[in-house]
């Protein structure tokens, strides 16, 4: 008898701890998000936009788009990533580097270079047949309404380093 | 697209442009330790392929959230589950959708499964992070691509 008596204040107990957890969670919960509204210099910049070697020398880069991958590492909150990132990368005809971002503007799959037959010289997403010109510009008439994104890049030491990927007004 | 509220947002206005899901089906078991390491690195493996299944084609297709089975449990009762998940994905409506997996065992039951069973033969691998790995999936990746869209 009393052994069930305790039993229930200790259940009662441990309601009341939980209780209490659970608003301190909540608490913080609250307090990174308070600190991100009052004081946006606080909040960090995430390693996406540092500019990473992808492993392309410059000399390596031809006027045919190849495609190269790599990995960022990034902390999103508690949690660890490593996000693949891609470019298509070529020399335009004056011998300008261009990067462009493979993620079609459409709806986010990967185009690729000459990715259909019957579209020589162009990107094609496969996805729901969207093209785009070689310099990345979108074909009126297919799904996509912007043209392919740019990377942000810098050679040093003749090796290709690229950055953020930056989005251009639809054409 | 993924199981996430952002994608979720987007599959909703775009409904027709996807039309293809996919189910990573993932073995679990603890009876048999010495199998352990076995076991979650198929899983650690299995999830980074269809993630980057999921990349490359993420305008059309749907990554479904694993689904778990024990790893020597029946499979009989598990397709029976399996195909009202495929149903349910289904009736929204995908016209494609595919069973991802490693495990060789489904490979008999394939004929009773709605959904087109991918089987690949796994790899066992150290560091799931190592770039050789990655390598390698990357080249695997992309032929089950080709072979996904093959449907369409
Ligand atoms: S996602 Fe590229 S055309 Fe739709």
């Amino acid at each position: 008898m009393s052994e069930d008596k305790q039993q229930v204040s200790r259940r009662q107990f441990l309601n009341y701890t939980l209780t209490g957890v659970g608003g301190f969670m909540a608490a913080g919960m609250l307090a990174p998000m308070l600190r991100m509204a009052i004081d946006p210099v606080l909040q960090s910049t995430s390693s996406e936009g540092e500019f990473v070697n992808v492993g392309l020398a410059v000399e390596d880069i031809t006027t045919t788009p190849q495609r190269v991958d790599w990995q960022i590492e990034q902390v999103d909150g508690w949690y660890q990533s490593k996000p693949g990132r891609s470019a298509w990368v070529y020399k335009d005809d004056n011998g300008n580097i261009i990067a462009l971002s493979p993620v079609c503007t459409h709806l986010g799959c990967v185009v690729s270079w000459e990715g259909n037959d019957s579209h020589p010289n162009e990107f094609f997403c496969p996805c729901h047949d969207g093209r785009y010109t070689k310099d990345g510009v979108n074909i009126p008439g297919t799904p996509p309404l912007a043209p392919l994104a740019t990377y942000e890049q810098k050679v040093e030491n003749g090796i290709l380093y690229l950055g953020k990927a930056i989005s251009r007004k639809g054409a | 697209m993924q199981w996430i509220k952002k994608d979720m947002e987007l599959y909703v206005g775009s409904k027709e442009y996807i039309d293809t899901a996919i189910i990573p089906i993932l073995p679990f078991q603890m009876s048999q330790e010495g199998n352990l390491s076995k076991s979650t690195s198929k899983r650690e493996i299995l999830s980074i392929f269809a993630t980057e299944i999921e990349n490359e084609l993420s305008g059309r297709l749907l990554l479904i959230p694993n689904y778990y089975y024990l790893e020597y449990g029946d499979k009989v009762e598990e397709m029976e589950r399996l195909n009202k998940w495929t149903k349910e994905i289904q009736a929204q409506p995908f016209k494609h959708v595919f069973v991802l997996t490693f495990d060789s065992g489904w490979k008999r039951y394939e004929k009773d499964m709605s959904a087109n069973l991918l089987w690949l033969p796994g790899f066992q691998a150290e560091n799931p992070n190592s770039d050789e790995l990655r390598q390698m999936i990357r080249g695997q990746v992309s032929d089950v691509v080709e072979l996904i869209r093959s449907y369409w």
